[in-house]
């Protein structure tokens, strides 16, 4: 492809860079990419494990059993048991189910939101930034915990209303975390030089800032995506979440951390496990789609070795083609 | 640059008042008689009607907030319904131990994040680079009272390095600081999260100013490597971070909820949690009011950095 | 690949998990009798006691209406004891030593009583005398209605006239009769003597008169008092507070809820302290109190909260000794029988039998309270006391646990018995053989029980249930909420009162009701009672709990008990006991007061070991 060529030519202090759209980041490189590839092959095994698992392996997660609460692994139960006689293993699977729909509903639809209200709040300056931003502070500093309760009390929280609630939470930092990038990116040459052309704001904004704050939107979903699943643990430990035996990997590894000097560790560790491999993972995927969305320099600072780098920020001198 | 500051002042009187009227409706939306839940079992008609009488409740919304807003001039916050103190009181003793915990903690992340995100930078996708984002995401993913717990069982139970839980007698600053075998712990636990925020974002920043032009002209030119880094990169990589500290300053007031549960740490998470739990309004309402504060200070102190940071920033023009 | 770092940095931090889970909990068996300490008492030593959860906010003993924080009463008990003192070595009977009167005798068909007082004096050497009663009354009599503690009926304005022949005799002239045993334990226990000669005052610097004696006197007496009683900063320093006739005095008090006795040198009482100092030190948590007793010695004494049972072993081995304590209450779903949807179906008494043979409480004692509760028998627990356990009760109540009896029962009601479904009413109508009146055909066998949240036994206990329910088809729904949620969104409902609003509720376990040393189900059971939730009335009932009021037999303690345990107002379930864990050089402690539990630190003492 083209790229690589690019890259060493820009690698060398060459002249004119050309600016490219996150145009690497096509479903071609995407997949034939290995650390998208690996980091999206553990999202697809975990989610084959939680939605497909439950066709192959059965136990019942219905009926509460005292007399085999507790137990450690052994026949008939890989993972032991948990305080309601509930098989871990399959605890796991119904747990994941919750975890992954939420941390990816909540992470996309937050940064979704928060991205498209930082960069026009950015891009749109003066007073309208100052009343939306206002906005978004007099949402960060509602009292959250109080809004939970209330909502809590008031229905009966089942998933799509904590992924309602928890979107709604976490868009105003993506939107500040944004809005500050881009009033930086508003500095820069090409976004001058843009407007001197006679670009809108809004061809500037389509064009230049989203696809340049990509980077940072990106770290911030991946963190979104391991906060919601997150959030729900602690719902759960201040006990507003959905009622029992409702289980997500975070609620799952609340209830075994009770029990962590009991001993009961085969109540904390595979949930915690998998809570820790899906961060992970999407960690892994949010970075190399970085890489793939620059398509242009490097980011190193010492030009040693030409490995193919990706980095986050197209920023040029000039750009003949907006 | 001062007329933007009085205006951003003014801006934020205005979003005080709106969030004050906001949770105030909310309050009274919370479902339930505020009497039956203070007074619990011992509920009685007789007694509810002492309560409400002492507390005004009898009153329209409107008129309640307009009382509550004329003893707020007057410094008054009201009395804790629970805790039967006044809420100036309580804040002024709990507040003042959060800024501690939390602060002592956003230090410490920011300490081995900023250099850390910029050590991950530069060795962009080497071993270094994925063992630390390993570690760090790691962290980040395992909840805080699951570290609290390994910490405390591993650092006070097992060896007995450090105490479990501040000893009660304990209510001053300068009694906090000097029980610091106390304090190491939860100010651990607290700072384990925000590290890994903080190494990222300086990280990703870092990456994109590595690659830009006057980066590479300033090394084009023979700066040395560390020069660079310290002057140029260091200070763009920044932002973001700024952006985080901003939006955590009211946390340093709201305080932290589990680590204070665990940790034994009378401060103002777990008064605000109860006081939410028992319908305790004037402690809400002062709790709320403290936290709106931080948070209109800490944004403008945010977009001031910006400023500082990055001269090009200029606000007031489109 | 560029995974492994990342994974090799995971598992490093999972190993050093392991390496503390593997230092876990082995369980032991707990003891509820006396262990034996050995040894030769110490004089003098400093007990820190853990108090978690809340801690007290307010020292006069007589607390307003709006405060009802229920550790108040651990600050005030050893400063002004009541007087009848509660509970004695382990016996729930009244406490000769440490009440203050030396003899209370019924007369006149048990409407009048006559005490004589102990003949004590205040810690600044004036005597205690009647005039402190008269006090006492006094205030009440103007200011029941802004006292926290008051019951409805009872003192003061059960009282005709009080008379004070002399300075040690008070003499009560109430306006009926009443069983004594019930009006000694349940009422005067809550009577506190205070100094009228040092607080008969309406301000600081103000001189101390007869002020209490007129309405308008009692009134700005009583606010005064109250007022001052709040301000936390003065606990220790206040002169007011000062004067006392218990064991024992505050030394420091801080606003964070941490406080110390010290020894009341001037105290006229026999079990005089041996421990130079008593701390209470507070705890956010219960998780922070376990953390502090697993990583050192700092706390003498403290609760062991029922899901770290199995750390008793390795308390053990760090030097503490473990114990149970039954608490005295009743645990209990409680049907709402005007619900909106299924009032009719609870007023069914068959209805309520088969949710009760459906809970199968041996089983939840086992496995979820580790054998550590009160198997939930009846209205009484089953360790009570010999007097107030009749034999259906420690036999096992009436309704031990059985799936066919409930199938039985609601296939004989026209009940079609679906297990693990919901059942449906096939025959609707009031004749035998048939639901009963206001059930409707196809109507659901289907009840949401609301019930405290955060404790992780009650998730278990309840989820339990409902799988045991289900097993005749009886379908329990589930919704936790915070205490304080159901207490302000849940109202009391009968057949005259209940509004929609917050009489919506149908099933509730919120707890546990607590006794008084009489367990008198006067306020529970009977109709309008001001602690009956679910709206059960039944003349029957009224009659029998009057019975127990005014006569102090056996017997008709005996028919109250066994006739409520088989009417289910209450659907009974086990009631957790308290474990504690306190030093094992620390003598006195055990046998548990189950009222004052741990409020008596004037009868222990260290010993030294050996010898």
């Amino acid at each position: 492809m083209a790229a690589p060529s690019a890259l060493e030519q820009a690698a060398e202090g060459g002249s004119i860079q050309r600016s490219r759209a996150p145009g690497g980041l096509t479903l071609r490189a995407f997949l034939r990419n290995r650390r998208t590839m690996s980091g999206l092959g553990i999202v697809v095994l975990l989610g084959l494990f939680c939605f497909a698992g439950p066709l192959v392996y059965h136990s019942q997660l219905v009926i509460v059993n005292l007399n085999i609460i507790n137990e450690p692994p052994g026949p008939g139960h890989p993972l032991g048991t948990d305080e309601y006689g509930f098989d871990v293993l399959a605890r796991l699977m119904q747990g994941g189910q919750s975890s992954l729909e939420l941390g990816f509903a909540v992470g996309i639809a937050g940064t979704v939101l928060g991205l498209l209200y930082g960069a026009i709040s950015g891009v749109l300056g003066g007073i309208w930034d100052a009343v939306l931003m206002r906005i978004v502070d007099s949402l960060l500093a509602v009292p959250t915990l109080l809004l939970l309760i209330i909502v809590s009390s008031m229905f009966s929280l089942n998933l799509f209303v904590i992924i309602v609630i928890l979107s709604v939470l976490s868009w105003p930092s993506v939107a500040r975390l944004v809005r500050g990038q881009v009033l930086e990116l508003r500095t820069r040459e090409f976004a001058q030089a843009s407007t001197g052309m006679g670009a809108t704001k809004w061809w500037i904004l389509v064009k230049h800032m989203i696809p340049n704050t990509l980077g940072i939107c990106v770290v911030t979903a991946t963190f979104g995506i391991a906060d919601a699943i997150y959030a729900l643990s602690v719902l759960s430990f201040l006990d507003i979440g959905p009622p029992p035996p409702f289980a997500d990997w975070g609620t799952l590894l609340t209830n075994g951390v009770n029990n962590l000097f009991n001993g009961y560790w085969w109540q904390v560790y595979p949930p915690m496990i998998a809570l820790i491999l899906v961060v992970l993972a999407f960690r892994q995927i949010g970075d190399a789609m970085n890489d793939l969305a620059s398509g242009g320099q490097t980011g190193r600072i010492y030009v040693r070795r030409r490995r193919r780098m990706g980095f986050l920020q197209i920023s040029t001198q000039f750009d003949l083609r907006s | 640059m001062t007329w933007y500051i009085v205006r951003r002042l003014g801006q934020a009187l205005a979003v005080v008042v709106g969030v004050m009227v906001l949770t105030f409706i909310l309050l009274h939306i919370e479902p339930g008689n505020t009497a039956k839940a203070v007074l619990g079992l011992k509920a009685t008609p007789a007694r509810i009607a002492i309560f409400d009488h002492t507390y005004g409740l009898n009153k329209p919304l409107y008129q309640q907030f307009v009382i509550y807003v004329d003893q707020l001039f007057h410094g008054n916050l009201g009395i804790s319904y629970q805790l039967q103190q006044p809420v100036t009181t309580l804040i002024a003793q709990r507040l003042p131990r959060d800024a501690v915990l939390l602060g002592l903690s956003t230090v410490l992340a920011l300490i081995v994040g900023i250099p850390t995100g910029i050590y991950q930078a530069v060795n962009h996708n080497q071993f270094a680079d994925d063992a630390l984002a390993g570690t760090w995401f790691t962290l980040y993913s395992a909840p805080d009272f699951l570290e609290a717990f390994l910490l405390i069982a591993l650092l006070c139970v097992q060896f007995h390095v450090f105490y479990a839980t501040f000893s009660g007698g304990i209510t001053s600053v300068g009694g906090l600081l000097a029980d610091w075998r106390a304090l190491v712990l939860p100010v651990l636990v607290l700072s384990i999260n925000s590290v890994a925020g903080f190494s990222q974002y300086t990280r990703t920043q870092a990456i994109q100013s590595l690659a830009s032009d006057y980066v590479r002209t300033a090394r084009a030119k023979g700066l040395s490597r560390r020069l660079v880094l310290n002057r140029h990169v260091l200070r763009n990589s920044l932002l973001p971070v700024i952006t985080i500290v901003g939006l955590s300053f009211p946390d340093i007031v709201a305080g932290a909820l589990i680590a204070e549960s665990i940790f034994n740490f009378p401060g103002m998470g777990l008064l605000f949690w109860q006081s939410a739990l028992e319908h305790d309004y004037p402690v809400m309402l002062g709790a709320t009011l403290v936290i709106g504060v931080a948070t209109v200070i800490g944004s403008l102190a945010a977009d001031l950095a910006y400023g500082v940071l990055d001269p090009r920033i200029r606000y007031g023009s489109s | 690949m560029r995974r492994s770092p990342r994974l090799a940095a995971a598992a490093a931090i999972l190993a050093l998990a392991t390496v503390v889970a593997a230092c876990s909990g082995t369980s032991s068996k707990i003891g509820s009798g006396t262990p034996k300490i050995t040894g030769k008492p110490e004089k003098g030593g400093t007990v820190t006691i853990a108090e978690v959860g809340a801690s007290p906010n307010f020292i006069f003993p007589y607390a307003p209406s709006t405060n009802s924080n229920g550790y108040n009463v651990n600050l005030t008990q050893g400063l002004w004891p009541f007087l009848v003192y509660s509970g004695d070595g382990g016996k729930a009977i009244v406490n000769p030593q440490e009440s203050l009167f030396s003899s209370l005798k019924y007369s006149d068909n048990n409407s009048v009583i006559t005490i004589v007082l102990k003949p004590w004096d205040w810690s600044d050497g004036t005597p205690i005398t009647s005039r402190d009663f008269t006090f006492v009354y006094n205030l009440l009599k103007y200011n029941y209605e802004n006292w926290i503690d008051y019951t409805q009926g009872l003192f003061p304005v059960d009282v005709k006239k009080v008379l004070t022949p002399n300075a040690h005799t008070v003499v009560l002239d109430l306006t009926r009769s009443y069983n004594p045993t019930f009006y000694t334990d349940d009422v005067l226990s809550t009577i506190a003597l205070i100094p009228q000669h040092a607080w008969d005052k309406e301000s600081p610097s103000g001189k101390v008169g007869n002020y209490d004696e007129t309405k308008a006197g009692a009134k700005a007496v009583y606010a005064f008092l109250q007022k001052q009683g709040g301000i936390m900063s003065t606990f220790a320093t206040n002169p007011l507070w000062k004067v006392v006739d218990g064991p024992w005095t505050l030394q420091t008090f801080n606003s964070s809820g941490y406080y110390a006795y010290v020894p009341n040198k001037g105290y006229s009482g026999p079990d005089k302290p041996i421990l130079s100092k008593v701390i209470q030190t507070p705890f956010t948590s219960d998780t922070a109190e376990m953390n502090t007793l697993r990583s050192g010695t700092s706390i003498d004494l403290g609760n062991l909260p029922l899901n770290d049972v199995n750390q008793a072993g390795e308390l053990e081995a760090e030097g503490y000794t473990v114990a149970a304590l039954p608490v005295a209450g009743v645990a209990e779903m409680v049907p709402n029988l005007y619900n909106p949807v299924n009032g009719p179906l609870l007023r069914q008494l068959y209805v309520r039998q088969v949710l009760e043979y459906l809970v199968d409480r041996p089983q939840i004692v086992k496995k979820v309270y580790a054998g550590y509760a009160d198997p939930g028998n009846g209205p009484i627990p089953v360790d009570y006391g010999q007097q107030w356990d009749s034999p259906q009760e420690k036999a096992g109540g009436p309704y031990p646990y059985s799936v066919s009896k409930a199938k039985a029962l609601l296939q004989s009601h026209g009940w079609s018995v679906v297990p693990n479904g919901t059942d449906t009413c096939q025959k609707p109508g009031t004749g035998a053989g048939e639901c009963g009146a206001g059930i409707t055909k196809g109507e659901k066998m289907q009840f949401q029980l609301l019930y405290t949240s955060g404790i992780a036994s009650f998730d278990q206990q309840n989820a339990a249930i409902q799988s045991t329910e289900a097993q005749a088809g009886v379908k329990i729904v589930l919704k936790p909420e915070p205490f304080n949620t159901i207490v302000a969104t849940t109202a009391y409902c009968n057949a005259k009162v209940h509004p929609v609003a917050t009489c919506s509720w149908q099933l509730q376990d919120y707890g546990y009701n607590p006794y008084f040393l009489d367990p008198s189900g006067a306020g529970q059971f009977n109709t309008d009672g001001y602690g009956n939730y679910g709206g059960y009335s039944s003349a029957k009932e009224n009659q029998l709990i009057d019975a127990t009021e005014y006569s102090s037999s056996s017997s008709a303690f005996f028919a109250y008990e066994d006739y409520t345990a088989e009417q289910l107002p209450y659907l009974w379930l086990p009631n957790s006991s308290n474990l504690f864990v306190f030093k094992k050089n620390l003598a006195g402690v055990t046998p548990w007061n189950p009222f004052s539990g741990t409020l008596n630190p004037e009868v222990w003492y260290y010993t030294k070991p050996g010898s």
